[in-house]
């Protein structure tokens, strides 16, 4: 764990002055400011971060200085030295580089070159990423057989094309250069032969398999299944347990308390107008089962469009979370009061005795009620998969009671073909390692070492076994401690199978031949049967036959590979079951003991990272998380309420102890968290084991979770001494401002409103972001462009606008078409392209899918925590979290920003080289080969949208990293200034295919990644001149405008103004 | 006190200045010379290959066409550098013993790639792109010379960004009809040697959408039939002779190239100079 343990400034300093890149103390935050700024102050007003908010001195201090966490590496007299020798060293090989000629390259052609082989077209595949929530069907993008790319497959019947981040990501983990390479014995190199030998062989000497006992992640493969039954049939007493740390164990009590048998419920959003979430995270990622549908239909009724009526949403929950933040009313309620909450609704409203919800909850309750009721058929409640079973239970009755099974929601059968509750399921396993029952202990793609509950000590367990086997990706914290290790291949190197949320099975098929000649778990259960040597392909392929129904199975095969889904085999709805009665339910598994003092500690998987699988992949431990925006990091999450009744301030270190085991994090004030918990995300403090990214960042909260209560436990938050520096990416987004605002910070007076924050005087006084209720949508349609004439109150009247408006003119040119876009083609009189985007807000979840997309198709680097820190990341496209109004209840607007492809460019006319320049289509193209590095382009810009290679970022060694890189981009070298490109790339591969026929590109010929990647169709890119493509459609639209139009830069990219559907009686 | 400098002084003074003005145009000259020299661009320069490949020999002696090995130049950005199993086609046949080809053999033989040495060796941050050239009525020969009159490659041109620029910034002085793309002697249109073009009528690639013929089609042309194309294949070299045989009417002739280029700029909807100048045109 990092800790800056001095809390010493001095201290700091010194110890900061040794590196060449140097990190400012963390401004300290006291809330008791932050508490009195917000004394009387009311009405509508947005802010990204504590900070601003409190007007801290640092704060000021930040504003006014141009990169103020860089500018101490100036002063330093060490790392001037130290830039000055590096500086030298680049000049020398500058000056030679420009000597020397370019080396020979060799050209190493095919011997036989394979069939079908274009070299320089990609080649797309079909298969299926496999998660425990349900597989993602992908299309995988293919350069000379190495895969370079993960989208969502547009032909399945599920996602429809759609993606998330850590489908995206998967791409990272397979080039990861730590993965395990070989097969290992007691951590000497060994083979898999050896091990088949001996594991096959010492199965035979037991009685009917007795003391086998394997450990596996949660199977949602039919093949697996099929195996296990084959190895169960031989070695009747052989067991199979599966568990993972984030499961399905309420889901599935639940679902067998009611209905006698483990069911998996379908929701069916698109026909939902009112949706209440019980802690249910679905717009988050796929951590939650059917993400990807969810959010599309979610997106899809939530657009304020003719002819569709707008869904609403309601959300109650603890941990601020994405679709929190996106529903029309959200109630902060810790662990405790969720559960008695739910059985509060599924009462009928009616208080319960004891029960400690107040009276905001109450009404809150009897609103959603009402509306639920008037809404009968169209109504649905979503349980979060970390909520207890006691939410899950009355989210079924609540269905019921209001019509919406069969219309919402329907029941199928599980995804996972052997459905269990993990957790007890491990109890026993851990309890039959103790008694020495176990003798082989073949633990399939989990980490217990790391995840295990802590109560469990499952380790104690663990040494008492002779034989234990790990089948993992890398070599982590279990591999290491176990006899043997077998080399995982990823999904994209092996065949199997799995089903997707609504049971379509798709076939896993590998892209790339198994680098390290990994090993699946088919094949480990295949050692155990009759023939050892049958391969995944050749047990993936029988077992099809149950379900390739098709009387000519080689060509129905082959389509399934090809679609990359079964026809068929999506689940059907079960035949309504009876379920019991609403009425009170008694949290019977919500019972929460918080001790005097105490504090609900609620564990959470990491939106970025998961379980902790993902933790070595950069991409994912860079991108800043949902809400938090925290990024290689995790913290104790708390309300400003809570830690001010601690006597906490934000980056203090807190120490968290739960059942006698103790934590040190920082703490981070999250607005809009439950008072009286705290939130911890799991899947950080990765011991050494987990590789080069994800070793030693943040704290394993694994170590705190009680197996009785792995979501939500009683515990006590002390105050500990020390700082903990979060590195929080928002502040990098303030480099600096303009004099206006600046000076409406200094000047009060100016401020008449109380919007004294300046992102938060940005978001409103200068209208980033713009909304409306559908009350005021329908009095005045052009709500997003009222205030832009000369009228009381228009945008041109507030402090920092323009003074020309919205519209402004053009400067007069020498040139007659200067600001032309029209040209015609001599012959055909087509008129030119004219690139441009549009993103609707209100369809824009924040669940960062497009971030990860943008990584992998623009080969961007991951530059690391400090780096970060000091605010270098590189991501091309941000997603600005905007919250607005109480800091206790906010609401928030997610805003993805990236390059605005400005026609009249601040950039480009302050590039002293040219490097910046604009094409006759209007894109805003970086020159990486004339950039000198001056950075005044990224000064000028109001979007801050461009990235600095300020150092070496890209990996230009590492060998497995040369695999994964995008052939059509270039790799950036230091000193370069890059950002968004709108895909450039994708833009002349069309462009160069219409123009060999002789014809326009066609509207959706061209798809930027982040468009590609997003699950909500927030994002359109196209021709604004074809009248008939979708982005001048939106651009069309009156709710679309301009952020920061006064300054007439002439974006680009434009946003639709978002539009939300709040209940009056709770407004 | 002596004066320390003689009058003589002013003079190398003087020179000096001179001298120094000199040294500065000539380094400047030397330089700009010297990165525009074969010693930098490798210009005319043959490479120690592992076979002395001749193009000679295989398309001018045999006649083999271009895309017999550089089956991409079509539909990718490469060309394509042909497989062991190219060469072993006819040399398993032919020259089965020649020492020359034991570098072929050996990796028939072993299933390692003959390690050719690239000629036409562009910088890594430049994205060419054959099809769309060779689509777009640019010629093999245009940018890498009479091939067919090599016995060891070399690269022709320089092929630096102002030899890029100069064809990007004016390609009709270049353009010739897709027919002629594989046509090493292409020479453009002169009075002595006309050629007369039509539109097809026919929309679809730019392969089919125009005729044309260097004999004269008034005067009973037996060729021009079979020069009919059909509409619906996208690559140059898909010709099926049989279909298509709509007669055009309104040939044009033309006896110089820049006449023939811009005809040819108007109907195989070439950019304009500003749109292929574009940085993003090469650079991504």
């Amino acid at each position: 764990m990092k800790m800056t343990n001095s809390g010493n400034r001095e201290q700091g300093a010194e110890h900061v002055a040794a590196q060449v890149v140097t990190a400012i103390a963390p401004a300290q935050l006291t809330l008791a400011e932050v508490r009195a700024k917000l004394e009387g102050k009311s009405g509508r007003r947005y802010w990204k971060n504590l900070d601003e908010l409190a007007e801290t001195p640092g704060f000021h201090e930040m504003l006014e200085r141009e990169f103020p966490r860089q500018a101490s590496e100036w002063v330093d007299a060490v790392s001037r030295r130290g830039f000055l020798k590096v500086m030298g060293a680049s000049l020398a090989l500058a000056g030679l580089a420009g000597c020397t000629k370019q080396p020979d390259e060799p050209i190493f052609p095919y011997v036989k070159a394979p069939e079908d082989l274009i070299l320089g077209k990609p080649m797309y595949f079909a298969s299926a990423f496999p998660f425990p929530t349900g597989a993602i069907p992908v299309l995988v993008k293919s350069d000379a057989f190495r895969p370079i790319k993960v989208d969502g497959n547009p032909d399945h019947p599920m996602s429809k094309g759609k993606s998330d981040a850590y489908t995206q990501a998967t791409l990272l983990d397979l080039y990861d250069p730590d993965r395990s390479k070989e097969v290992r014995l007691r951590g000497q190199p060994s083979e898999w032969a050896d091990f088949q030998q001996a594991f096959s062989t010492a199965a035979k000497k037991m009685n009917g398999g007795e003391g086998i006992y394997f450990l596996s992640e949660t199977i949602t493969s039919p093949t697996l299944a099929a195996q296990w039954r084959q190895v169960q049939a031989k070695y009747p007493q052989a067991k199979m347990v599966q568990w993972e740390p984030v499961n399905r164990d309420s889901a599935m009590a639940a679902s067998k308390a009611v209905f006698g048998s483990y069911m998996d419920a379908q929701y069916k959003l698109e026909n939902a107008d009112v949706i209440l979430s019980l802690d249910a995270d679905f717009l988050g990622g796929i951590a939650q089962p059917g993400f990807l549908p969810m959010a599309t239909a979610y997106a899809k009724r939530h657009r304020y469009e003719a002819g569709s009526a707008m869904n609403r949403m309601y959300a109650v929950e603890t941990m601020a979370t994405v679709t929190g933040m996106k529903a029309e009313h959200r109630l902060a309620l810790k662990p405790s009061d969720l559960a008695q909450f739910a059985a509060l609704l599924a009462g009928g409203g009616e208080a319960i005795a004891g029960s400690a919800i107040g009276q905001p909850a109450q009404s809150f309750a009897a609103a959603v009620l009402k509306d639920m009721q008037a809404s009968a058929g169209r109504c649905v409640v979503v349980p979060g998969e970390q909520a207890p079973p006691v939410v899950h239970m009355a989210a079924h009755a609540l269905n019921e009671q209001f019509g919406a099974v069969g219309n919402t929601v329907v029941y199928t059968e599980t995804v996972n073909p052997m459905p269990s509750e993990q957790v007890a399921d491990l109890k026993v396993l851990v309890s039959d390692m103790n008694a020495g029952k176990v003798q082989w202990l073949v633990m399939l793609g989990v980490n217990p070492l790391y995840s295990a509950p802590a109560d469990l000590e499952f380790e104690a367990a663990f040494n008492k076994v002779p034989n234990t086997v790990h089948l993992g990706s890398h070599v982590d914290e279990t591999g290491a401690a176990s006899v043997w290790h077998i080399n995982r291949a990823h999904y994209l190197e092996s065949w199997s199978d799995a089903r997707a949320y609504d049971g379509t099975i798709s076939i896993i098929q590998p892209m790339i031949a198994p680098m390290y000649g990994g090993h699946s778990s088919h094949e480990m259960l295949q050692t155990l049967l009759d023939d050892p040597q049958v391969s995944a392909f050749d047990a993936v392929q029988a077992n099809a036959k149950t379900y390739i129904k098709d009387a000519d199975f080689a060509t129905a095969w082959r389509r399934a590979l090809h679609d990359g889904w079964v026809e068929g085999t999506a689940f059907t709805a079960a035949t309504a079951k009876s379920l019991p009665s609403a009425g009170p339910m008694k949290g019977n598994n919500a019972e929460i003991s918080v001790q005097q003092g105490g504090v609900e500690v609620v564990f959470k998987p990491d939106p970025s990272l998961y379980d902790g699988r993902f933790a070595n992949v950069g991409w994912l431990q860079e991108l800043p998380k949902q809400i938090t925006n925290l990024s290689w990091d995790n913290a104790a999450l708390m309300s400003l309420a809570t830690a001010e009744g601690l006597g906490v301030n934000q980056s203090d270190a807190v120490e968290i102890e739960v059942e006698g085991r103790k934590l040190v994090a920082g703490a981070l004030v999250v607005p809009g968290h439950a008072e009286g918990s705290v939130t911890v995300h799991l899947g950080l403090g990765r011991r050494a084991e987990a590789g080069r990214v994800g070793a030693g960042v943040g704290f394993n909260a694994y170590y705190l979770r009680p197996s009785d209560a792995p979501y939500a436990a009683g515990g006590r938050l002390t105050k500990t001494d020390g700082i903990y520096d979060l590195c929080v990416t928002k502040v990098d987004t303030i480099e600096h401002r303009g004099a206006f605002a600046q000076q409406d910070l200094s000047d009060k007076e100016f401020d008449t409103q109380g919007t004294y924050s300046l992102p938060g005087h940005e978001a409103m006084e200068r209208a980033i972001i713009r909304y409306a209720t559908l009350a005021e949508v329908k009095a005045n349609p052009n709500f997003a462009h009222e205030n832009e004439g000369d009228v009381p109150g228009a945008l041109i009247n507030k402090v920092g606008y323009g003074p020309e408006g919205e519209k402004p003119a053009h400067d007069s040119s020498f040139f007659p078409d200067a600001w032309g876009y029209n040209h015609k083609d001599v012959s055909s009189q087509t008129v030119q392209n004219k690139w441009g985007m549009a993103i609707d807000l209100n369809s824009c979840v924040g669940c960062n899918a497009c971030i990860v997309s943008c990584y992998a198709e623009n080969n961007i680097p991951v530059v690391g925590r400090e780096q970060v820190k000091i605010g270098r990341n590189m991501q091309w496209i941000r997603i600005d979290t905007y919250f607005e109004g109480d800091l206790h209840a906010p609401r928030a607007h997610f805003q993805p920003m990236l390059c605005q492809h400005c026609e009249n460019a601040g950039c480009e006319q302050v590039c002293p080289v040219g490097a910046t320049v604009h094409t006759p289509e209007g894109l805003n193209t970086m020159v990486y080969n004339r950039c000198v590095g001056t950075r005044y382009c990224q000064n000028n810009c109001v979007y801050k949208v461009r990235r600095f290679n300020f150092l070496l970022y890209s990996d230009f060694d590492t060998e497995s990293l040369k695999f994964m890189r995008n052939p059509d981009v270039t790799v950036r070298s230091r000193g370069v200034m890059e950002k968004c490109t709108y895909c450039v790339q994708r833009i002349e591969a069309a462009k160069i295919e219409a123009d060999k026929n002789n014809r326009p590109v066609r509207d959706g010929d061209i798809v930027t990644a982040c468009q590609q990647a997003c699950p909500t169709d927030a994002i359109v890119f196209g021709n604004i001149n074809d009248p008939k493509s979708k982005v001048a459609a939106r651009k069309a639209t009156e709710r679309d405008y301009q952020v920061l139009a006064d300054l007439n830069y002439r974006p680009r990219t434009t946003y639709t103004a978002g539009v939300i559907n709040p209940n009056p009686e709770l407004a | 006190m002596a004066q320390v400098f003689d009058r003589s002084s002013n003079a190398l003074a003087r020179a000096s200045l001179v001298l120094t003005g000199l040294i500065v145009i000539v380094l400047g000259v030397t330089l700009d010379q010297l990165q525009r020299s074969p010693w930098v661009t490798r210009q005319g320069q043959r490479a120690d290959q592992p076979v002395p490949f001749s193009h000679k020999h295989h398309v001018q002696g045999l006649g083999l066409q271009c895309q017999y090995c550089h089956t991409t130049v079509e539909v990718s950005s490469y060309a394509g550098i042909p497989p062991t199993k190219t060469c072993i086609n006819c040399h398993s046949q032919i020259w089965t013993n020649a020492a020359l080809l034991q570098p072929v053999r050996d990796s028939w033989a072993t299933g390692q790639s003959i390690q050719w040495i690239k000629i036409h060796d562009l910088p890594d941050f430049v994205y060419f792109n054959h099809e769309i050239h060779v689509n777009k009525g640019i010629g093999c020969a245009s940018c890498h010379g009479r091939v067919d009159e090599m016995p060891l490659m070399y690269m022709q041109n320089s092929l630096q960004m102002e030899w890029c620029l100069n064809c990007h910034r004016n390609p009709a002085a270049n353009l010739r009809p897709t027919g002629q793309i594989y046509n090493m002697a292409w020479q453009g249109p002169s009075t002595d040697k006309p050629v007369w073009c039509a539109p097809t009528g026919k929309g679809g690639a730019t392969a089919q959408s125009v005729d044309c013929t260097t004999k004269d089609p008034a005067g009973g042309n037996p060729e021009l039939a079979m020069l009919q194309t059909a509409v619906k294949s996208t690559a140059v070299s898909d010709v099926d002779p049989g279909a298509g045989l709509a007669m055009p009417e309104q040939y044009r002739k033309f006896t110089s190239q820049m006449d023939l280029g811009s005809y040819l700029t108007a109907q195989y909807h070439i950019r304009p100079p500003n749109e292929l100048t574009s940085c993003e045109t090469c650079h991504r």
